[in-house]
This record gives structure tokens, C-alpha cells and sequence, in this order.
């Protein structure tokens, strides 16, 4: 019986090889998902055990949680002198850090799309420079000179003896470059840019004159790094801590992995989508396959074989067809890996080029994920082979071995209100069930109305294409007709393969309505509360610039009010926060907060303002102290002193004063303001005040001045950039639905290869033909654009209301681009028809007839 | 009880299609038995019934009432687990059209009953059988390269290899020129005089009816007559007869 399926499945490569694509693009996309990630995780440890290499011990403020880059507060500098009296130290330096963006010829600042601008001195001792090495030049000595890191020396064709501008959190200077650092084989640290210089200027510039970021120390001969480590704890005050430096490697390798762990998840639920939208085309293909063999299973059943034997047959040759994918969409799933890498370099990541090797763990989540796939779509079909009475090898029966039509439809209609119900309560409700929580839901939910439309569509196919083919009829009556009826016989098929491209559409349906709620809704927030005439602030994630800019403005005459705004995460109860460290004294000019309850003067003062949804959710009141964990100061118990209600500028539901902000945040990258909302004085005219505070953002190229509406815009263009992500993800789900059209209607045309002879015979010429297959795919595409826009814009209005208590408020369905997602339907089946009209029009008349 | 002497029988075997208007009764109350050892032709007109005697009797299609046996085993009584194993122990077939599997060959094609029931293949009795349909030379052919001849003898040995009570063959050489039809009908008729085995055939070509050695005509779903030891000149005479 293997033989028979081995034989089988090689004798129908084309099926074979169509059906196969589909589930090795899913595999594909989540075995790559687990290489990038790997890679990136590689990449990481790599990198700081090198940055970490030949050190034994670092000394630092101890802190609560580790975010990241973000460093350790400093400390005074006198407990250098306390660590080189431990015993058993050979040597320790003290180092001072802070951002540092380095500008290129043309004066503008290099700032890389996520990883940090890192500023820091350069230990004096080889052993504790870590695997920084100087390629060219010499050390950076004295105010005024700097060495940076090869990559953003050769990026910016930047060397040794050029002046470069620098910009710390004491302003922009001049620098004489006197050196380029390597870092062991790699050019730079992750793509972050780094600049040297020597300690006492460091101290300077990142304002910590008489303190130090850490202290770097090395063990003398014969004493092991965990006993040095233990030495120097008892010596060092509370507060300080004594770390290995193998293991702060691994904790800042480990921080850093999680801060882009949310990309593996996004990745990972669109290799689902891929792999759900492919089991709706290996469920079509296998069906077809067993009406096709009908006879052949038939004799097989007449000369002995069982109906256990059938299923298993058509089960042993999924497996096959699961197996073989799977393990080539694991070899594309490198390919994949790299494209992804690649994707986020153009981005400014900095990613290695060589993908880390294969885990067992993506050979097995990738492997068994397309071989189950393959199974469980197949199941169905196979029950039904197995119910090829064996006269049906003798005669033409009609197995209709129909599930009751009404079984179908109430199966269907039951799914979808459940399906329905599951998302709405995911969507407004807090589910806990079990590992279950609101987002697994919706997708839970989700999968099941979409299984439940596929069902149902079934009903609902004959209507639907006789509407849709009305208008070709007078275009094309005689082919319209003919594959508008093709499309109806097999209603099932019709709509299984439908499906496949509904799935895809609807939830660009989805992003397209969400997106576009969200634009409206920041328009309006701009619109009714930003009082401030412009914003300055960076653009991408992180980063930040001098706060001496917004010193600037406030001396200017023109400017009336200017609110610099930072961002912090902090810890409550166990999760991780966002708060925004706001100038409260100057807020009521630059920024509407719709303040409910408190007063701003009490913010200044000290405490927590709370978002009014955020307060109503958990209970909180004015007055009462909530519970806030800083890396730097630990617990507090911090007052809410107020309760606002604008959320959309602000971007976040707690605010803090900006003197709070300063205490409990220190280390990288605090120092610098991430926005600053800028009010001219009234009657100033724009152009001048513009002028002004673009002046003043001169020195600070990554800084970028914008006015109301050019922040709208800009707010704009994030949105959409990240559909464009979003829909570049879901084009491989509607690429794969795509292949299902073109497997579906070729294995059509082979099984009415009879009936299109007869066509042919009658007179029907090659063209008609194409022209029948074509307009058959164009009414399956469009059929399934029609409901995946339906679907998606009942997702899109439905997560959009949900989201009311993030702020988005608005509801707005773009008409525009929904409607062109039917033109990508139409042009889907006009690609998918090609192959199979080719092979219709193609049949030899007097062969097909003949045909057996 | 069925005689020793019967390889398969029908008692009283009713068969009606459709309901009501489109009623008909193909199967009108037919008793037959098919002796073991001989070679049985059924004769008839479209319409008669010979085939669905054919499939009802070899357990491919049920009986609307009646009962039917092959050896001692009443196939009424079998489920479909059961009936499966009876046609793949005692059973062979030979169709008019569709008899091989097209991916396999010649020689996967005649042991695809034994493979089916997961056992291992007499070799003596495969190499005597391949040797009688003389196709030696042709085992590791696909159907597609093999004649129609020679199609239809490789299903012949695949009903023959499994050693079954009786096979049955629904115009075995319907499709096929007089030259291969002779031929299939040589090996059939040695099959029965050397192996002893029964065979059960259907068709309407008098020449080929001839070879064997009782033909049993029907008509209207009734058997209408017997000739034991036919003779090509008997059965044109007989057909003469119910031609008016």
C-alpha cells in the first residue's frame, strides 16, 4: 500500500509540488522566525561577552531591573580607591558614561534606528578595554579629542585627523578625531555608535565630574573572578554592587533579547496566518485528489483493501507531502532568516550576515507544524475516500457523500457566533483561562469565524456568483456563463479555495480600518490638544537630545513656554510601564491634559498624575499611593495627586514632574529629552518664530522641528509604515491563496479535461477557453475579496472599539483602500488563471475526448 | 445449504433501482449457482441484468432482498470490514476497463492483493502464473506501455495470484481486438482446465460465450435459460431465438 502511495504522489508532480509550496511558505516563515531570532541572540551574547572580555569583576549602582542599555546610575568616583585596596585586584579603572551622537560631514547626526548612541571613556589598561581595540590612530587624550567605532568611521567616511561634531548632554562640540576602535571581528557594538574618549573629558561631557558610570577590574594571577567578586562586595557600600563580568554579559545579552522579543511574536503569528490560509488549500487538493481517483480507490477496495487501509493511504501520502515541505521550507527558512536581517539592516539595525545554525527546536516546532497541518487538513477528504463503495470502480457513480447540507449550515452558523463571541470578549473583557489571555483569544476567535465563513460561504457561493457574473455575461456571455457554472457545481471546493484568499485580505481589511482609526484619532488629539505651536523631538525609537536646546528657546524672546517631555519604564506590581517625566510647570501653555481632578502644581511638587481610564480600571483615586518600582531608586509608594484625560500627545497613562523624573531615573540616556512642545509668544508671526526655534534645533540635527500639522503628518507616516510591514507580512498568506486558485482550477481543468474537449469539438476556440478559466478564477478571487472585506472591516470596528481605552477614540474606514483590495482580488485571479488556462487551452481535442 | 459443488450461488436474488416511477427491476427473483471448477459465461441483452448478478454475487453491490453465498459464507450477514477480507481472500476480478493501478507495474499490479493484505507472495505460483500469461518479459512495465492484451491478462493473473474461490470478469474482452480477446480467453479457459479454478464471466460476445462451459442466459432481470457445453453455432442460435 506504501508503494501504491509513494507511486502515486510521484506520478502528479505539478499537484504535488503546488500543494507542497503553500505549506513550505508557512514552514518557511516560522522556522526563519526561530534563525533570526537565534541569530539575534547570538549576536548579542557575542557581542558582550566581547565587550566584557578579559575583565573579571565591574562595579556598579545596584538597580532594580535591568533595562537594557539603559546603564546603572553613577556613583562617586572615591570608591575607585576603596576597590584597588581589596586584595587580589591587579587593576581597576574607573569609566564614565553617556549618549554621544556623532555627526557626519554634512553636520547631520547619526542616529541608528534602535540601537543606542553610546559615549563612554576608554580604560588606559589593554586588558580592561574588553575587545575594543584600536584599528587606527592612537587613544583619545585631553578635552577635545575622540576615537569612534570603525563601522560609523567607514559608514561616513570619517579618519583619523578629520574635526567631527559631537553632541552630549553638555551641548555639541567640535572634536579632533585621533582614533578608530574595532571590536574583536566585529566593526561596531550591535550597530550602536560608539565614542571614546579619555576619562576626565568623559567625566566633563557627560556631565559627572567626580563620579563614575562603573569600575572595571582585573584579578591577579591565580584568583578566580567569583572570589574577587565576593572580596569586593564586603568592601563596597550598600547600594554598590560587585558583579563577574561573564555574568553581567549574559544579563545585558539577556535584556536586550527581550527588548526585541515582541518582533519574534509578530513574526510568529503571521507564519500561522500563512500556515492556517495553506491548510485550506491542502484540505481543496486533497479532496479533488480523491474524487479524481475515484476509481483507482474503488479497485483497490474491490481487490481487498479496507477502508481503514484507503484512509490510512491517503493519510501516509499527506504525511509525505508534509514531510518533504516541512524539511525544505525548514532549508528556505535560512533564506528567510537572512531576508529578515537584511529587511531590518535597510531599517539601521546592524545584524551579522551569517545566521546562527539550526536548533533542534525549530527542526521540530517548524517540522511538526507542517506535517500536522498537512495531516489534519487532509483528514476529511480521506474519511470520504474511504467511503468509495467499491462498484464505483465498475460504474460512474455519484458519490455525493454529502454531510446533510443543514448539518453544514448549523455547524457554521453555531461557529460563527461562538467564533464571534469569543472575540468580543477577548476584545472588552479580561480573560484568564488558563495560559488563554485577551490576545490568544482573539485569535482563537478569529480562526473560528474564519472556519465558520468558509463553511458557511458554501451556501451562499451560487447567489453570490450568479450577482458577480451579471456584468460579464454582457461582456462575455458565452465564457462568463460557462465559468460561472463550473464555479457553482462544486460549491465546497468553490468556496474552500475562496477561503484561503478571504483570510489574507480580511485582516489587511483589519490593519486598514485600525490604521486608519488611529490616524483620525491623533489628528483630532493634535488638533484639539496641542496648544504648543511646535514639537521638537526625535524621530525612530530611543534617544534623545541636550536639554541645554530647550534652555535656548526659553531665553529667546519669541518663545513663550517650552514642556520637555522623557520617557521611562518602570515596574508595578511585576510589569513593565511606561510613565512620562513632564516640565508640569510649563504644561498648561504647551499641552492640553484635560486635568479631572489635582492640580498641575501638585505634579510639580511631586507624585503621579494617572489616566482617568487607567484610575477607574484599577480603583484609584486622588490620594491614593500606588506601588512604583525604579531601576535606579527602587519601590516607592508615589501619591496620585491627579487625574487626567488627555492620553494621544502625552502617550502614556502616568505622568510624573520632571525634578521626580530626574531622582529616580539616571544612567543612559535620561539625561536627554525625548520632545519638547514649543509656545510662541502670541502675535509673533510664524515664519519668525519657526526661525527661531529651528536656530536654536540647529545644532541638534537629530532633532526635528515640526508644526502641527507637519506632526500629523509625521505621526501619519509611522502608521504607515507599520501597515506597510503588516501588509508586506500578509502578502505571503495572499501570495499562498493565490497558488490554491491556480492548484484548484488546474486540477479542475484536468478533471473536466473531457468536457473541455467537447467545447473544443463544438468550436469553441483556445481563447474562449483562457477566457472561461480566467473569468472562473477572477469570480473565485473575487468572491473571497468580498467576504475577507467583510470580515476585515467587522475586525477592524470591532478591535478599534476595544481599543477606546488606549486612547483611540475615533472610528474611520478607509473606502479607498478597502475597495482596492478588491482590485488585488481581481488581479490575484487573473495571475492564478494564467497556468491553468494555458493547460485548458492547450488539450488536444481528439486525445481529450478520448480520454479515459 | 449450497451444495459442495457450488464455488458461489444466489437464492431468490431481488435488485431494484430507484423508488417509486423510476423503479426498475434489474434482479427480478434470480436463483443461479456456479459450480466449482467450471467456467460460467452469463449472456444477455443491455438491460438484462448480467452485470448486476455479477456484482451482487461477487459482494461489490447489496441485494435489495435474496441472499447470496460464496463457498459456505453468506455475504448478507458480513459487514463491511468482513466482505472486504472475503473479496480479498476469496475473490479476483477482471473489469472491462480500469483494472490496473496506472503508477504501478505489471508485476506491483499482479501482487497488489497480496501486498494489500500485508503477505508475502508464493513465488512458485507467480512465476507459474506469469508464465501462463506469457508476459515474462513485460513485469517491470507500466500499464500505459502495455497493449490492451496485455493490460487486461496482467488483471487476469492479478485475480489468479491469490489463489480466490471464484473469479469473476465483466467483459474481460469488451475492449479488446478478436486477437487479444482469443488470447484472454485461451488463459481463462487454462486457468479453469489446469488450475481448476472458477470463473464467472459476463458478456455479450457469443465467441467468447463459447469457451465456456455452461452459458446461463437473462432477460428482464430473469434467467431465461441454460446451454452446458456450448458451441459458437448453439449460442448464435440461441441469441437467433430471443432476437425474435
Amino acid at each position: 500500500m506504501i508503494r501504491v502511495t509513494l507511486k502515486g504522489i510521484l506520478a502528479h508532480k505539478l499537484r504535488l509540488a503546488l500543494t507542497a509550496l503553500s505549506v513550505m511558505i508557512g514552514v518557511a516563515f516560522i522556522s526563519g522566525t526561530f534563525i533570526f531570532t537565534d541569530t539575534i541572540d547570538r549576536t548579542f551574547s557575542d557581542l558582550f561577552d566581547n565587550a566584557f572580555s578579559g575583565q573579571d569583576v565591574i562595579v556598579q549602582s545596584e538597580t532594580e531591573f535591568n533595562v537594557g542599555f539603559q546603564g546603572p546610575p553613577p556613583f562617586d568616583q572615591s570608591l575607585l580607591d576603596t576597590v584597588l585596596a581589596v586584595p587580589g585586584v591587579a587593576a581597576a579603572e574607573g569609566r564614565a558614561g553617556g549618549f554621544a551622537i556623532i555627526y557626519n560631514k554634512d553636520g547631520d547626526a547619526i542616529v541608528p534606528m534602535g540601537p543606542p548612541t553610546l559615549g563612554s571613556s576608554l580604560s588606559i589598561d589593554d586588558h580592561l578595554l574588553g575587545a575594543a581595540e584600536l584599528r587606527a590612530g592612537r587613544a583619545p587624550k585631553g578635552l577635545g579629542e575622540v576615537a569612534i567605532d570603525a563601522r560609523t568611521a567607514k559608514d561616513n567616511q570619517l579618519d583619523v585627523g578629520d574635526q567631527i561634531q559631537i553632541q552630549t548632554v553638555t551641548g555639541v562640540s567640535y572634536y579632533q578625531l585621533v582614533g578608530i576602535i574595532g571590536f574583536g571581528a566585529t566593526d561596531n557594538l550591535a550597530g550602536a555608535t560608539f565614542a571614546g574618549f579619555d576619562l576626565e573629558s568623559a567625566q566633563k561631557l557627560f556631565a559627572l565630574e567626580g563620579r563614575l558610570s562603573s569600575i572595571q577590574v582585573l584579578a591577579e594571577e591565580g584568583i578566580g573572578s567569583r572570589t574577587l567578586r565576593d572580596r569586593i562586595a564586603l568592601a563596597v557600600p550598600e547600594g554598590i554592587e560587585a558583579v563577574t563580568a561573564s555574568d553581567e554579559a549574559a544579563d545585558q545579552a539577556e535584556a536586550l533579547s527581550e527588548n526585541l522579543g515582541f518582533i519574534q511574536i509578530v513574526l510568529l503569528v503571521f507564519g500561522a496566518i500563512s500556515v492556517f490560509v495553506a491548510s485550506f488549500i491542502i484540505q481543496n487538493t486533497f479532496r479533488i485528489i480523491v474524487r479524481q481517483r475515484q476509481r483507482e480507490l474503488a479497485l483497490l477496495r474491490s481487490i481487498g483493501a479496507t477502508g481503514i487501509q484507503v484512509v490510512l493511504m491517503v493519510i501516509a501520502e499527506a504525511t509525505v507531502i508534509g514531510i518533504i515541505s516541512s524539511a525544505i521550507g525548514i532549508g528556505l527558512g535560512f533564506g528567510f532568516a537572512s531576508l529578515i536581517t537584511f529587511v531590518m539592516t535597510l531599517g539601521g539595525f546592524e545584524l551579522p550576515a551569517t545566521t546562527a545554525p539550526l536548533a533542534m527546536r525549530t527542526v521540530l516546532i517548524g517540522g511538526l507544524t507542517g506535517i500536522a497541518v498537512t495531516v489534519l487538513s487532509a483528514i476529511f477528504p480521506a474519511l470520504r475516500a474511504s467511503r468509495i463503495p467499491p462498484v464505483a470502480a465498475l460504474r460512474d457513480v455519484d458519490v455525493r457523500l454529502k454531510r446533510s447540507e443543514r448539518a453544514r449550515t448549523m455547524l457554521g452558523v453555531i461557529s460563527l457566533v461562538a467564533g464571534t463571541a469569543i472575540v468580543l470578549s477577548g476584545l472588552f473583557t479580561n480573560v484568564e483561562v488558563g495560559p488563554i489571555n485577551e490576545l490568544i483569544a482573539v485569535g482563537i476567535g478569529a480562526t473560528i469565524v474564519f472556519l465558520a465563513v468558509s463553511l458557511l460561504s458554501t451556501n451562499i457561493v451560487k447567489p453570490l456568483i450568479s450577482l458577480l457574473v451579471l456584468p460579464l455575461l454582457r461582456l462575455d456571455p458565452v465564457a462568463a456563463r460557462l465559468a460561472s457554472q463550473n464555479s457553482i457545481r462544486q460549491p465546497r471546493r468553490t468556496a474552500t479555495t475562496a477561503s484561503a484568499l478571504m483570510v489574507g485580505l480580511a485582516l489587511v481589511a483589519t490593519f486598514f480600518v485600525l490604521g486608519d482609526s488611529i490616524k483620525a484619532t491623533t489628528g483630532r488629539a493634535i488638533e484639539q490638544s496641542l496648544r504648543a505651536d511646535y514639537l521638537v523631538s526625535v524621530d525612530g525609537f530611543g534617544g534623545g537630545f541636550s536639554p541645554l536646546l530647550s534652555e535656548e528657546l526659553d531665553a529667546s524672546d519669541e518663545i513663550a513656554a517650552t514642556t520637555s517631555l522623557r520617557f521611562g519604564f518602570w515596574d508595578l506590581d511585576g510589569s513593565e510601564e511606561l510613565l512620562v517625566g513632564i516640565e508640569a510647570e510649563t504644561v498648561e501653555a504647551t499641552i492640553f491634559l484635560d486635568v479631572k481632578h489635582g492640580s498641575l502644581s501638585d505634579l510639580a511638587a511631586g507624585g503621579v498624575f494617572v489616566h482617568e481610564k487607567t484610575a477607574d480600571r484599577s480603583g484609584w483615586k486622588v490620594g491614593t499611593s500606588i506601588p512604583m518600582g525604579f531601576s535606579t531608586t527602587g519601590l516607592q509608594q508615589v501619591e496620585i495627586v491627579g487625574i487626567y484625560g488627555e492620553q494621544n500627545i502625552v502617550q502614556s497613562a502616568f505622568l510624573v514632574g520632571l525634578d521626580f523624573y530626574k531622582e529616580n531615573f539616571q544612567g543612559f540616556g535620561t539625561d536627554a529629552d525625548v520632545t519638547v512642545a514649543v509656545k510662541a509668544v502670541d502675535g509673533v508671526p510664524a515664519e519668525k518664530s519657526r526661525a527661531v526655534v529651528e536656530k536654536a534645533a540647529i545644532n541638534y540635527s537629530n532633532a526635528r522641528v515640526r508644526d502641527q500639522a507637519e506632526s500629523r503628518e509625521y505621526q501619519e507616516s509611522r502608521i504607515d509604515i507599520v501597515l506597510g510591514i503588516f501588509n508586506a507580512l500578509l502578502a505571503l498568506a495572499v501570495l499562498i491563496a493565490l497558488f490554491g486558485i491556480t492548484n484548484t482550477l488546474s486540477l479542475s481543468v484536468f478533471e473536466r479535461t473531457r468536457e473541455i474537449g467537447l467545447l473544443r469539438a463544438v468550436g469553441m476556440n483556445r481563447r474562449k477557453v483562457r477566457r472561461m478559466i480566467r473569468w472562473e478564477s477572477i469570480m473565485v478571487a473575487a468572491l473571497g475579496a468580498l467576504l475577507g472585506i467583510s470580515i476585515g472591516i467587522f475586525f477592524g470596528v470591532a478591535i478599534t472599539a476595544a481599543l477606546s481605552r488606549f486612547g483611540i477614540t475615533a472610528i474611520s474606514i478607509p473606502l479607498t483602500q478597502i475597495l482596492s483590495l478588491l482590485i488585488v482580488g481581481v488581479i490575484v485571479g487573473l495571475i492564478a488563471a494564467v497556468i491553468p488556462a494555458r493547460r485548458a487551452s492547450r488539450l488536444n481535442v481528439l486525445e481529450a475526448i478520448s480520454y479515459e | 445449504m449450497p451444495g459442495d459443488s457450488s464455488a458461489a450461488r444466489m437464492q431468490s436474488g431481488i435488485k431494484v433501482y430507484g423508488q417509486n416511477h423510476t423503479e426498475v427491476w434489474a434482479l427480478d427473483s434470480v436463483s443461479v449457482q456456479f459450480e466449482r471448477g467450471k467456467f460460467t459465461a452469463i449472456m444477455g441483452p443491455s438491460g438484462s441484468g448480467k452485470s448486476t448478478l455479477l456484482h451482487c454475487t461477487a459482494g461489490l453491490d447489496n441485494l435489495t432482498s435474496g441472499q447470496v453465498w460464496i463457498g459456505k459464507t453468506e455475504l448478507g450477514s458480513l459487514n463491511d470490514k468482513d466482505l472486504t477480507l472475503l473479496r480479498r481472500e476469496q475473490v479476483g476480478f477482471i473489469f472491462q476497463t480500469f483494472n490496473l493501478i496506472p503508477t504501478l507495474t505489471a508485476k506491483e499490479n499482479i501482487i497488489l492483493p497480496i501486498s494489500i493484505a500485508r503477505k508475502n507472495p508464493d513465488l512458485e505460483w507467480f512465476e507459474k502464473v506469469v508464465e501462463t500469461i506469457g508476459l515474462k518479459d513485460r513485469l517491470h512495465h507500466r500499464p500505459s506501455e502495455l497493449s490492451g492484451g496485455q493490460q487486461q491478462r496482467v488483471a487476469a493473473a492479478r485475480a489468479l495470484v491469490s489463489k480466490p474461490q471464484i473469479i469473476f470478469a465483466d467483459e474481460p474482452s469488451g475492449n479488446l481486438d478478436s486477437h487479444s480477446g482469443a488470447e484472454l480467453l485461451d488463459f481463462l479457459r487454462r486457468a479453469v482446465d489446469e488450475f481448476g479454478q472458477t470463473i464467472v464471466m459476463v458478456t455479450h460476445d457469443s465467441s467468447a460465450a463459447s469457451r465456456a462451459d455452461k452459458i446461463m442466459f437473462l432477460d428482464d432481470g430473469r434467467l431465461v435459460g441454460e446451454m452446458p457445453d456450448p458451441t459458437i453455432e448453439d449460442v448464435l442460435d440461441r441469441l437467433k431465438q430471443y432476437g425474435n
